[in-house]
């Protein structure tokens, strides 16, 4: 089969994770971003033949429900492509050391491996194990920044996040003692059966706990304040903009396939609804920049899970409009972060010396709180028409919430912008370096740049993407396709009883 | 390509421009002839015209559709920004550059200010709507925060202001889609009124909400007095003239037009006694008299007229929510003659401080004979702010006056009434602590203000003469308007109204005024014209010659009387209002915060899980 070409999503980044030791020098730098390059390039490949028809993969040619089976539909060709591309763009270009860089390297590869599988993984199995590989990953970043706080940080987050792995496997563990398969297909062909009653809901609870970890779901989501405090800010850019994705990712699949309930919506909605008051308004008190675009991260988090619980594809157009959004400008936030950490004062008259710098600041959050025409726009209205048109006055609820945090967000992001073009920091007594301090480096500039140029051309080709999201959200919301592409003897066999 | 493309290309060509180019002398003049060639373009145009472009997003069509009552905005903006630009161009944007500002930038928010809102007022559809309406709030923000430290603190005051309004349109846009399945505005026409009572009351409370906070209406007014006051000179002209009337513009659209008057009139608070149109007058009549007394007490120039801004708007609403074809010309045209003397008073106030280097109204007295055409300028636009013939506010106010009698509402006649006699006394504090009485010593040199600014205030105040005295050429454009929004046509002439119930023709009542001054100057010269010019920094009071050591200019605590008398009244409980609104959201993200800090997250996780199974198992 030539999809067997999927199995390079994982393995090329694992290949130069692990293959630099055995090389010499030069090439061991390039080898990384050449992976990713390659993967984005099948990612480019796989999402143009699946926006027609989503392909799937057998590993080894064990038939399903047995084997290792891939499903990419167009929506996990994007995310394929998402995550080689961020990655490409917060490369690790420099460290401390050689081995120090070394290490930075690999497990940047390592995870963009683990997003690359749980964006094509067709089960649970396989989720889990990249969910793992991921969160290790994801620690030995995080702890690599190299400071006191952020090794202490990490660790908080270590003990969370492995009871998270924890409770998502004992949801895994409930799902096949009912079922006996872990195959997201039979597992959508069988739910109806076994699965939609309180014991499987449990189940997708536990879940949804233990993936929300990495998805900052409101309840589990207290350890991303401090990492991305302390973290590197490419590495906080990685898991608030990459990470969090995929986990969503994985979530929202479950939700469609295996769990579409009433009951399991609403679980959605309400942590939804509790993450983005809780993370909007707790950056509005947030005193340095780097905990603001946390808990703002929480914010637009919480608005993906909103848009999630919307049952049919209005709803998944929504979120994935949402995530990828806020695929694109986290990450270039925690980049202009890197040098404006510490407290909010210290920004200001940082406009002066950084002007590009602070235009694109003001770009991204105009973005973030849905300025039209900009992208960030088109999904919060994707979002609040969907809430709009339910008949449950919760999802109302949810609509009000939405608007409310949505000036709270506009207050707090202002208020940096403000302080960025306030009065210079001459006037103060703070001596000049502490001032040049706050200049942005070129490569900042860049990187983030690179954001703001992609975002941009997302906003002037806004009304050629909305058909490919409205596909891609069918595409996502057919469980049938699914079911009958992955398994297409039970396919017919059902036809035929 | 139709005018309107061309209009909307070259608009959409101008912010680009002057960031390029804002720094050349000659762009003010290029900005200047475009802006020009717009209005003649826009003027001569048929209509409704539909633009070319049309996009296609989830579905529905954006696109951008100008008739009658969007041209009347949108020639009154192009107006102001004309005025604003030449007054930009000249030593004034010398001056502004060179205190450390950025030309460009201050170009730019104007031209893109004019983009947003001639997208907004040609917007066909809520979306396009809603695109328009927010460019406007953004470029709106950069216009303001053009002047300094205290111009950015003032408009982020504004940030939680527009975003609230913002989202309670964008609520409403999802709730109109929701319900009707059209975000067509021609087509909800004819939908929206058959809403049922509780949906419409809604959409009604959130749409009136956004469109009320940036016109500044009560409760919602606290911030636009500073964010226009403290803007860069010509910015401030142009933000107190037009920007706050893209509310008046969106109010109307959705009253009149989307939901109809006799629709909202039915949304009752008490059945046959108090309905939501007469909260909607009521709110206007008090918008007209609190900030009107609060304009009174500015001691700031540049305050005291942004004050009187949110006040006049007042008079606009009014005249619209009476709905008859005499109150809702007078509304519409009050818009226009409003803009034509505020934006003459600002730049007149600022071309005193460009001077004097100050607009404080307690340091300030004399400079009639310095700066005589300023003053004269001043004097025609407060004859005009105050509604007094023969300029044009006062055909405006008579025709809301007229309807409000006719309508037979006499308590909010008096409230109109209130306003003018604070606007009276207030605009007289104006004129009078700027240019009459006693000149000050460090003020003796001062020359009259240069013809890049003196040049559009004038044409500003001989524009409001004009139509004062022959207000059938505003009203050629009012009918137009008010055919266009589907409301009664005013029956007109040049001189004014033609109506069974009384006519008004200034034409014969500025022609009785200047005969009359025409007599006093006959009687005055004829009995020899005997006057004795005294210099202005000694003079003549109380049977003897003060010098110019002794400070007797009454500039300071003006109204002492009449202060003492209304000053128990402002008790600021907007004020307290907006700040507890503040301290409740501190106190919410501090609460939020809490949950943040917790010591031992994994417990947490634990209690949630065991809840969770719970709640999902015993569900």
């Amino acid at each position: 089969m030539s999809h067997s070409l999927l199995a390079l999503v994982v393995a090329l980044p694992l290949l130069a994770a692990f293959l630099p030791p055995l090389l010499p020098g030069a090439i061991r730098r390039l080898l990384g971003p050449l992976a990713l390059l390659l993967v984005a390039a099948l990612g480019v490949y796989l999402w143009r033949i699946t926006l027609i028809e989503p392909v799937s993969l057998a590993l080894g040619d064990f038939r399903p429900p047995l084997g290792v089976v891939f499903y990419v539909d167009s929506v996990a060709a994007l995310f394929v492509l998402a995550v080689a591309l961020v990655t490409l763009l917060l490369w690790p270009w420099r460290g401390d050391t050689s081995e120090n860089l070394d290490r930075k390297q690999s497990l940047t590869l390592v995870l963009a491996a683990a997003c690359g599988g749980l964006a094509v993984s067709g089960d649970l199995f396989n989720v889990y194990v990249f969910y793992e590989l991921a969160a290790v990953a994801g620690y030995g970043l995080a702890a690599g920044g190299g400071t006191a706080a952020a090794r202490v940080a990490t660790f908080r987050y270590l003990i969370l996040g492995s009871l998270g792995s924890l409770l998502a496997l004992l949801g895994i563990t409930l799902i096949y003692f009912r079922a006996g398969t872990l195959n997201l297909a039979h597992l959508a062909d069988l739910a109806p059966q076994t699965l939609h009653d309180p014991f499987g809901l449990a189940a997708f609870f536990l879940i949804l706990l233990g993936l929300g970890v990495k998805a900052e779901l409101f309840l589990v989501n207290t350890w991303a304040p401090e990492i991305y405090a302390t973290a590197e800010a490419r590495v906080s850019a990685l898991l608030a903009g990459l990470v969090s994705k995929l986990a969503l990712l994985v979530l929202a699949r479950l939700l469609v396939l295996v769990f579409p309930l009433p009951e399991a919506r609403g679980a959605l909605l309400i942590l939804g609804m509790l993450g983005m008051l809780t993370g909007e308004f707790a950056a509005f008190r947030a005193r340095d920049i780097k905990r603001m675009l946390a808990w703002s991260s929480i914010g637009q988090l919480g608005a993906a899970f909103i848009a999630f619980s919307i049952p049919g594809s209005l709803g998944l157009a929504a979120g994935l409009a949402i995530a990828l959004h806020h695929l694109l400008v986290k990450p270039a936030l925690f980049l202009l972060a890197e040098r404006w950490g510490g407290g909010l004062a210290r920004l200001a008259g940082a406009a002066r010396r950084s002007p590009f710098g602070a235009a694109l600041f003001a770009l991204f959050a105009l973005s973030l709180i849905g300025v039209p025409p900009l992208p960030g726009f088109w999904a919060k209205y994707l979002l609040l028409s969907g809430l709009a048109a339910q008949p449950d006055n919760l999802y109302l609820l949810a609509g009000l919430v939405v608007l409310v945090t949505t000036v709270v967000e506009a207050v707090y992001l202002f208020r940096v912008i403000g302080m960025l073009h306030g009065r210079d920091a001459a006037h103060s007594e703070k001596p000049q370096n502490m001032a040049l301090d706050m200049t942005l480096p070129a490569s900042t500039l860049a990187g983030s740049g690179a954001f703001a140029a992609l975002l941009l051309a997302v906003a002037l080709a806004a009304p050629w993407l909305t058909a490919p999201l409205a596909r891609m959200a069918l595409q996502m919301n057919d469980s049938a396709a699914y079911v009958a592409r992955v398994l297409p003897a039970t396919a017919t066999s059902e036809a035929t009883k | 390509m139709n005018a309107l493309d061309i209009l909307l290309a070259l608009s959409a060509l101008m912010p680009p421009a002057a960031l390029l180019f804002g720094r050349w002398r000659g762009y003010a003049w290029l900005a200047g002839m475009v802006l020009t060639g717009q209005i003649i373009l826009l003027a001569g145009c048929d209509l409704p015209l539909a633009a070319g472009m049309n996009l296609e997003i989830f579905g529905r069509s954006v696109g951008w559709r100008l008739d009658a009552f969007g041209r009347f905005f949108a020639l009154i903006t192009l107006g102001v920004a004309l005025a604003s630009t030449v007054y930009m161009g000249g030593e004034w944007g010398e001056r502004h550059a060179a205190g450390g500002h950025s030309p460009r930038w201050l170009h730019g928010a104007l031209a893109g200010n004019v983009l947003a809102m001639l997208l907004l007022l040609s917007s066909q559809d809520l979306i396009a709507f809603f695109i328009g309406w927010e460019l406007t709030s953004w470029a709106g923000f950069l216009l303001m925060a053009q002047g300094g430290e205290k111009a950015l603190r003032a408009a982020l005051r504004y940030v939680p202001y527009a975003m609230s309004g913002a989202m309670a349109v964008l609520g409403g846009l999802a709730l109109t889609l929701a319900w009707t399945g059209t975000l067509d505005l021609a087509a909800l026409t004819g939908i929206m009124p058959t809403l049922d009572n509780t949906k419409l009351a809604l959409l009604l409370a959130l749409f009136g909400m956004g469109f009320s906070i940036k016109m500044g209406l009560l409760p919602f007014h606290l911030w636009q007095a500073p964010a226009y006051a403290e803007a860069a000179g010509a910015g401030t002209a142009f933000l107190g003239a037009i920007s706050a009337r893209m509310g008046l513009f969106a109010l109307a659209l959705l009253l009149v037009k989307l939901m109809t008057l006799t629709r909202v009139a039915d949304l009752a608070f008490i059945e046959g006694l108090f309905t939501a149109r007469d909260l909607l007058a009521w709110v206007a009549a008090l918008t007209i008299v609190l900030p009107t007394f609060t304009a009174l007490k500015q001691n700031d120039a540049r305050y005291l007229l942004a004050w009187h801004g949110i006040g006049q708007g007042g008079y606009m609403l009014l005249g619209i929510v009476i709905g008859d074809a005499t109150g809702s010309a007078g509304g519409l045209l009050h818009v226009f003659n409003y803009a034509t003397y505020q934006a003459a008073l600002v730049l007149a106030v600022f071309a005193v401080m460009h001077r004097t280097g100050t607009a404080d109204l307690n340091s300030l007295g004399g400079l009639v004979t310095r700066m005589p055409l300023t003053f004269l300028v001043m004097l025609l636009g407060i004859i005009g702010l105050a509604g007094l013939p023969p300029m044009n506010g006062f055909v405006s106010k008579w025709l809301v006056y007229r309807s409000l009698m006719l309508d037979g509402r006499p308590l909010l006649f008096l409230m109109t009434v209130i306003g003018t006699l604070g606007t009276i006394l207030s605009v007289y504090k104006l004129i009078h602590n700027t240019f009459l009485g006693q000149l000050r010593a460090e003020h003796e040199q001062i020359r009259e203000a240069p013809w890049s600014m003196t040049l559009p205030m004038l044409a500003l105040v001989i524009l409001a003469f004009v139509t004062g005295a022959a207000p059938g050429l505003a009203l050629s454009w009012v009918a137009e308007a008010q055919a266009a929004l589907g409301l009664p046509v005013l029956a007109y002439t040049l001189g004014g109204i033609e109506s069974p119930r009384g006519n008004l023709d200034m034409l014969w009542i500025v022609g009785v005024l200047f005969a009359g001054f025409g007599i006093g100057a006959l009687l005055f010269y004829g009995a020899g014209g005997r006057s004795k010019r005294v210099h202005q920094l000694d003079n003549y009071a109380g049977g003897h010659f003060l010098s110019a050591d002794v400070r007797y200019h009454y500039s300071d605590h003006f109204y002492a009387g009449l202060m003492h008398r209304i000053g128990p009244f402002y008790r600021s409980s907007f004020t307290r209002l907006e700040s507890a609104v503040a301290a409740a959201t501190d106190l919410a993200a501090s609460l939020m915060q809490v949950w943040y800090r917790q010591t031992v997250p994994a417990l947490t996780l634990l209690v949630a899980a065991v809840l969770g199974l719970s709640w999902m198992i015993w569900k």
